[in-house]
């Protein structure tokens, strides 16, 4: 993408003013993406977005330049126009480049550029099929896929010289069960940091009646009642709770402002002694993993919080330098467009001692939500809300009717001391997260707990 | 590669490998930000951006391709493209449009925004801050930012089709924070205009200050349902989630409850719903869609009456109807779909604190979060985290927060009594006054 020889006049152009630090984010990403609707395919595309971003930090101060206009010139001129910016006292020397090993702890065994559209197709409509099928209030379908293979260059004015090719596979399952009056959807949107495999290991079919099954029960299920309650929450996607109610509050973008419930808060008990949770970038293929961050570290296995116990933030860099710690291999951004910063990866709360089975027949009148929907937080204030996309009343121990139509609000903080019981089933589930730096594929994942008071706003 | 000279080399080439017609789209947009933190600067940001698609009739199906460079290999944009169509089946046409006899001429581009330096837009984002800062001495400022941007659109096919556009436009915003025994609130306010001379820092950053101080102290209310009001923005950004039960496209295709609901009540009498592409000083305000069709005023709502859907080429076709020109890309990357411009529900006559006067019970929300989870755009179901003040007696009591409001969109608009006059439009240009709801669902204690 970018030769040495440009990389390094770029990066002493940026120091020029006298900065502190320059660094080069270059990007290549070619996407394919097909789309099936009501059993026809209606679109294939694809394309490239190829660009770099130049970041010069001085003391506080960041300024961030990018172009798709690759050309030295062109690079010189922005590496210009962002060094201006800066009045630095002297001029730092950049470190000469030193190429970063690691082990590629990813392997891919399908390209998606050797992969015919119609192989794709083929796939898709196995599901669509499925879907469809399933039912005869089963009335529409979508069914989706995508691909994308970034690669990155990372260089910077210590000397770093760091590249990485991440090839990620997703496809999205959506059915809507409709009667006369009213239309529910069931949703999955699973993916994987792989090739075509994703595709040939994935039963798209028991994925796509999974979807149908969640929409129909869900076209019959009365209203979800209002008020406080006990919440079991399922594995998997349930996870979101973590990622909304605390995961975004234990990013060093956050803390650095003092703009989180839990700054200065490390070694403190921050959750009951039935949590521990942990930030993991390095399990091998999975959607959030990643083998170098957006900076150049190495991805690592960060336990934030151990029996309660507030261990660590998430740390880039830049953050990192405010609050005197280090990079914890955290730092992310969708693409060159975006300044990184610290970020989720694989997120999940670890197991416990509980039995699924006994935290349902413990709870005399609750919910069990079985299926999450996306959520979203005030990291500041703490309060955060989520879906539920598929939910039953819990009565007497066992599980009843479903309802619908549920979203699950609190304040992390007080969120985390009530989770009283943790079963023993982790699972990880894919998701996208938006946040100041784009959005970027992560991961969340819990086994079922339960929160033992937790307001539930339904329309019942 | 100039834009120009690709489009020339791919046409020609696009023709000879048997593609009917083809087109080009291409945008490139370039902007500047300054974010002031504690007196100074912590981001300065600057960049330049673009790309093109390209796309062609193949045997009757359209075939796409993007790019940000246009320093490619032809041939591998022409190869791409034929095997993206090739594997369409979908029978509805998609087409590549002659172009309209005229166009109507916008104001969305103004010269003096070029000739403000990045030295005026610093020290407009120090004086928010300061602002912000000397209102209160609980106020922290989070960010302070000043940002300008211009974009360019040009659209040329083989059918004669040949339209650009240049735009531009400057934007404020704040992120105050405020804590108080053990509670911290974090609010924000954003100006957007094509005129610096518009800008008022002071009320601003007080805006926003505001927001964040009269939120303090609040806490739940009883589950139950109730009246509401429903401020301005806060219902535009409801409304947004919404807006895409009116696309043909998804009517059609079944993912829209307000199909055979043309020329039917579906809100009450004192809604109405505009879709104004012409609006002055509109953050989407533009003379042409993505598929180069002129942009006109629609009404879709008409004092609750359901009067028109939104159409692009191919949606207007399945309905043997024109397109109402809303046929837009949501990035040169993706495929025309459809899209909204300045989309609003039409001022009334009600000023707010009547509408507040005549509730003896209810809730005023002015904040919600969990938009993009907490909706089922097709069911139209939402329930949404909110917050903001308790109304007995006709006044606003005490400020609310950790509760829910549930109910779903199209009862919400039959449920709308009083339309209020204080219209506002949020960041991506949907409208909406204060409305007043006889009745909603609340969830706390």
């Amino acid at each position: 993408m970018i030769d040495e020889k440009t990389a390094w006049d770029v990066i002493e152009t940026a120091l020029s003013t006298g900065a502190d630090f320059a660094e080069i984010f270059a990007e290549n990403n070619e996407r394919n993406s097909v789309s099936v609707v009501n059993d026809h395919v209606e679109r294939g595309n694809s394309g490239i977005d190829r660009g770099c971003g130049i970041r010069i930090i001085n003391k506080e101060k960041v300024i961030y330049v990018y172009t798709n206009n690759m050309e030295y010139d062109s690079l010189i001129k922005i590496a210009k126009d962002g060094a201006m910016a800066v009045k630095g006292s002297h001029k730092q020397n950049a470190v000469s480049f030193n190429r970063l090993e690691y082990k590629n702890i990813h392997n891919i065994s399908i390209m998606p550029d050797t992969v015919k559209k119609k192989r794709i197709v083929d796939f898709l409509m196995l599901g669509n099929n499925a879907a469809t099928s399933y039912d005869s209030l089963i009335t529409q379908t979508r069914l989706s896929y995508m691909d994308s293979v970034q690669n990155v260059l990372i260089a910077n004015s210590e000397g770093l010289w760091a590249e990485d090719r991440r090839v990620r596979t997703r496809i999205a399952v959506s059915a809507v069960a409709s009667d006369n009056n009213e239309k529910q959807t069931g949703y999955f949107g699973p993916g994987a940091l792989q090739g075509f495999e994703f595709c040939e290991n994935t039963d798209i079919e028991a994925l796509a009646k999974e979807a149908s099954r969640s929409a129909v029960t869900m076209l019959k299920a009365d209203n979800c009642p209002s008020g406080k309650m006990p919440v079991v929450m399922d594995n998997g996607f349930g996870g979101v709770i973590f990622h909304e109610a605390c995961g975004h509050g234990l990013e060093a973008a956050a803390i650095s402002k003092k703009a989180s419930v839990f700054t200065d808060m490390i070694g403190q008990k921050i959750a009951s002694d039935k949590v521990t949770a942990i930030d993991d970038g390095t399990i091998p293929n999975s959607w959030g993993s990643i083998n170098i961050d957006d900076e150049g570290t190495k991805a690592r296995k960060n336990i934030l919080i151990e029996n309660g116990i507030l261990k660590s933030y998430m740390v880039d860099r830049y953050n990192g330098s405010l609050i005197g710690m280090s990079s914890t291999g955290s730092s992310r951004r969708e693409s060159y467009k975006h300044i990184p910063v610290s970020r989720m990866t694989n997120t999940y709360i670890a197991a416990g001692n509980d039995k699924k089975e006994d935290i349902i027949a413990n709870t005399e009148f609750g919910l069990y939500a079985k299926y999450m929907g996306g959520g979203s937080v005030n990291p500041a204030s703490g309060e955060f809300n989520f879906a539920v996309s598929e939910a039953y009343i819990i009565r007497n121990g066992r599980i009843c009717e479903p309802v619908r139509g549920a979203t699950l609000i609190g304040k992390g903080s007080e969120v985390l001391r009530n989770i009283d019981m943790v079963s023993d089933n982790v699972e990880l589930a894919e998701g996208m997260c938006g946040a100041s730096s784009g959005s970027i594929p992560v991961c969340v994942g819990q086994p079922m707990l339960r929160v033992n008071n937790i307001t539930v706003g339904g329309r019942g | 590669m100039d834009i120009k000279n690709l489009k020339k080399i791919l046409f020609e080439k696009a023709l000879n490998e048997g593609f009917k017609d083809c087109e080009i789209f291409y945008s490139k947009g370039s902007s500047f930000s300054v974010s002031i933190y504690k007196g100074n600067i912590e981001k300065y940001r600057i960049n330049e951006n673009g790309g093109f698609c390209f796309r062609g009739l193949y045997n009757g199906n359209m075939g796409y391709y993007f790019s940000e460079s246009t320093d490619i290999d032809a041939d591998s944009v022409i190869e791409n493209t034929k095997e993206n169509a090739e594997i369409v089946t979908v029978e509805d046409k998609e087409f590549i449009y002659e172009g309209d006899k005229s166009y109507p001429s916008v104001n969305v581009y103004n010269s003096k925004i070029e000739e403000i330096t990045a030295e005026q837009k610093i020290q407009s984002a120090l004086n928010i801050e300061k602002y912000a800062l000397a209102y209160d001495s609980r106020i922290t400022v989070n960010s302070a930012m000043v940002a300008s941007g211009e974009s360019y659109v040009y659209i040329s096919n083989t059918r004669g089709l040949e339209v650009s556009e240049k735009g531009n436009h400057i934007l404020a915003y704040v992120e105050v924070m405020v804590s108080e025994n053990n509670e911290t609130k974090e609010k924000g306010d954003i100006w957007i205009g094509n005129d610096i001379s518009d800008l008022d820092e002071k009320k601003l950053a007080e805006s926003a200050c505001n927001k964040a101080l009269s939120a303090l102290g609040a806490s739940s209310v009883k589950s139950g349902s109730v009246k509401a009001i429903i401020e301005n923005e806060t219902f535009a950004d409801i409304l947004e989630c919404f807006v895409g039960n009116f696309y043909a496209e998804n009517v059609q295709k079944g993912f829209s409850l307000l199909k055979n609901k043309l020329d039917t009540a579906v809100a009450s009498e004192a809604v109405s719903i505009t879709d104004n592409p012409l609006m002055e000083g509109g953050y989407q305000t533009t003379a042409f869609d993505s598929e180069g069709v002129a942009s006109r005023s629609k009404k879709i709502i008409d004092k609750g009456i359901l009067k028109t859907y939104l159409y692009n080429l191919k949606s207007a076709n399945i309905d043997g109807v024109k397109s109402t020109g809303n046929g837009f890309k949501g990035s040169f990357r993706t495929a025309v779909g459809t899209s909204f411009t300045n989309f609003y529900i039409e001022k009334g006559s009600n000023e707010i604190k009547d509408a507040i006067s005549s509730i003896d019970y209810g809730v005023f929300i002015n904040d919600v979060a969990g938009l993009h989870s907490g909706t089922n755009s097709i069911s139209g179901d939402f329930s949404l985290a909110a917050e903001g003040f308790l109304i007995e007696n006709g006044k606003l009591t005490r400020p609310v927060n950790q509760i829910t409001i549930a109910g779903n969109f199209y009862e919400i608009l039959k449920n709308i009594d009083i339309v209020c006059s204080d219209i506002k439009f949020n960041s991506s240009s949907v409208g909406s006054p204060s409305v007043y709801i006889n009745n909603i669902e609340i969830s706390g204690e």
